[in-house]
């Protein structure tokens, strides 16, 4: 009798404290929904922010409300404020996104809008790899202004794989050596010892991403999967997950029988698979188009230790849109406009 | 007794500070800034930034949605946007409705079809939509006193923005306007500007035109909006390529139109474009393939060639 009685007084004692934790772990979260207003010179272009209440409950206007996916506790915010990017967290999940990215016409717009996406994003390292014998400045430049925390590498592929080489693909696949520049990077900055909490995502520059999915893939113990819209020739690709919630299979039409038929968008691993296993790369000899992910995951996981996420994938949260190829025919054989203005 | 009211304290203070911490992030009070940033200008109330207007003609195909996405992602990061969203339809539709729902910034969902007849290539499109979304601003603000503040300008949602382009748009008196990228048959096409007026223009296609601008290449004010309530973009006896000629020609003169973007010698918006998406395994797209590819496509094959060719094609 005294001991249960004992054991209830301990029960209520902790009961508080751990209830303290877990909403002081909350808290921080939502912080970083706050708007510094900095104020420049009249002409000089103005970084606008906003403290306090938002002026659009003056006008009576009405806003959308936005559902914070990762809170536990869902609130819906009323005021957007923002700043870019949000304050680094220590206890957050770094997301590491690699992206390899090549040049062309349309590149600074599609690093452009795809910066602005990560910059939603909290606890996001960019890692952004050239298919280029030396570093841009048109890229060094867009990632030194757009704020984020960022790597800036490059490396040259040899022709035969060039990114956007000819308008027929070799059916080598793309990005390979990028991507691996980018993972030997990460194994050469963090201790296999002390690996840091994290997840690293492979992006490609033209494809869309929401903001969910960043919160859904934070939280990655191994390697987790969810669909992507338009990949392989359908509406949307997607993992098959049994109702026991594990991935048994998947649901598309182009090679089936790939280990692991999944698009580069469709996965993300966390860091510590990445350092645990050193030799697990994208290959190059002997990979068809479509293989490519197979090649990587196969050394790191099998199919049963796939986490499904995105509502047991059930919800598309990222699109492989292509940008269409610009008309410049007017630029004519030796160019025409001003090659000094940086497009 | 001390230890009683020790132990009574210890027990309370863990509540305590659970009802305090409930209550601060129930009344989202701003929590303080930390040292590091730099010094805030003192004062509660500061004259309010001019909204923006954003008009967005859409429709409905499948990259609707990744594209309205990626544009809520831009147009999120900047202050006082309005998001005015116009779809081609005749009622509205339950994806745009749910998108709207969680964008996450303040935005008016219209809607207003094209009638079918002009819906013909070599029409201007969107034309039903941007007036759609001319009226319901001049709707909103008809009883309110000169000068509105504000500025509005049309975001078609396959292009790209810079968020520079904002500020720079944000200071508007009457009609700006900038570089616009990829587009006009060159990597860039620009107003002409000289000792900070507009004297021309330089672009890859009918450098003709009174105003040879592409629609992202300008944002009016708000006011010049409400000050002339008959311009709108017309259908009738318009040519394609003219649309934005025609609606500036009502509203301003070359004269008057403010160069942004450094005098015009920085692209801040790109006229980017995105593939179409359709399904390639159709007998329809191998068709569609095979006349692309002349010669290249194998008529008779073995079955490996074809696959290898297959995988290609995916992954182009």
């Amino acid at each position: 009798m005294l001991r249960r009685r004992n054991l209830l007084t301990t029960l209520l004692i902790i009961l508080p404290w751990a209830l303290l934790l877990t909403l002081w772990h909350q808290y921080p979260a939502t912080r970083y929904l706050i708007l510094l207003r900095k104020e420049t010179d009249e002409n000089a272009t103005a970084k606008a922010h906003f403290n306090g209440t938002s002026p659009l409950r003056e006008e009576g206007l009405p806003s959308c409300s936005w559902q914070q996916a990762s809170g536990v506790a869902q609130k819906v915010i009323q005021n957007y404020v923002y700043s870019r990017p949000p304050p680094w967290s220590d206890t957050l999940p770094t997301i590491f996104v690699i992206t390899p990215t090549y040049t062309r016409p349309v590149q600074k717009a599609e690093l452009t809008r795809l910066a602005n996406t990560f910059l939603h994003v909290q606890n996001l390292h960019w890692v952004v790899v050239e298919d280029s014998p030396r570093r841009t400045n048109l890229v060094s430049n867009l990632l030194e202004k757009a704020g984020l925390n960022f790597t800036h590498l490059n490396v040259e592929s040899p022709q035969s794989l060039k990114m956007g080489g000819s308008w027929i693909p070799s059916h080598k696949p793309r990005g390979t050596l990028q991507r691996n520049l980018g993972l030997h990077w990460l194994r050469d900055s963090f201790n296999n010892t002390r690996p840091p909490e994290g997840v690293v995502y492979f992006a490609d520059d033209d494809n869309t991403y929401s903001l969910e999915l960043f919160e859904e893939m934070r939280y990655t113990r191994r390697v987790s999967v969810w669909p992507v819209a338009f990949a392989g020739g359908l509406r949307y690709e997607s993992p098959i997950v049994s109702p026991a919630g594990k991935v048994v299979g998947w649901k598309v039409v182009f090679d089936p029988n790939r280990p692991f038929a999944i698009d580069m968008a469709g996965f993300a691993v966390s860091i510590r698979l990445i350092l645990e296993r050193p030799q697990a790369t994208f290959k190059l000899e002997g990979v068809k188009g479509g293989y490519q992910e197979s090649s990587l995951l196969k050394d790191l996981v099998t199919m049963d230790g796939l986490e499904p996420k995105a509502a047991h994938c059930t919800k598309v949260l990222v699109w492989h849109t292509r940008t269409e190829r610009p008309m410049l025919g007017n630029e004519g054989k030796q160019g025409f406009s001003d090659l000094r203005m940086e497009v | 007794m001390k230890s009683l009211l020790l132990s009574r304290f210890l027990l309370l203070l863990p509540w305590g500070l659970i009802v305090i911490l409930l209550l601060d992030t129930d009344s989202s009070r701003a929590p303080p800034a930390p040292p590091a940033r730099p010094p805030q200008q003192a004062g509660p109330r500061r004259p309010a930034l001019p909204p923006i207007y954003a008009i967005t003609p859409t429709y409905s195909r499948p990259v609707q949605k990744a594209e309205l996405t990626r544009l809520a992602n831009t147009f999120r990061q900047v202050a006082r946007l309005h998001w005015v969203l116009v779809e081609d339809a005749a009622r509205r539709s339950e994806l745009v409705s749910r998108f709207v729902a969680r964008a996450g910034l303040p935005c008016t969902h219209l809607h207003v079809p094209t009638p079918r007849r002009y819906k013909r290539p070599g029409l201007p499109r969107a034309t039903e939509q941007r007036n759609a979304g001319l009226a319901w601003l001049r709707q909103r603000h008809q009883h309110l006193p000169p000068p509105q503040p504000g500025v509005l300008f049309f975001a078609d949602d396959d292009n790209t923005y810079s968020l520079e382009l904002f500020e720079e748009m944000r200071t508007t008196r009457k009609v700006s306007v900038w570089p616009v990228g990829l587009v006009g048959g060159r990597r860039y096409e620009r107003p002409v500007v000289e000792n900070g007026k507009v004297v021309g223009w330089y672009t890859g296609w009918r450098a003709d035109r009174p105003f040879a601008i592409d629609m992202a290449g300008f944002a009016v004010s708000l006011q010049v909006i409400l000050s002339n309530p008959k311009a709108v973009f017309k259908r009738r006896g318009s040519q394609p390529g003219m649309q934005e000629s025609d609606f500036l020609n009502q509203i301003t003169t070359v004269e008057e139109l403010e160069p942004k973007a450094n005098n015009c010698t920085k692209v801040l918006v790109w006229h980017t474009r995105t593939e179409k998406k359709r399904p390639l395994l159709s007998k329809a797209g191998f068709a569609h393939l095979q006349s692309l590819l002349p010669g290249v496509w194998p008529v008779r094959r073995k079955q490996g060639k074809n696959r290898v060719l297959l995988n290609t094609v995916f992954y182009h």
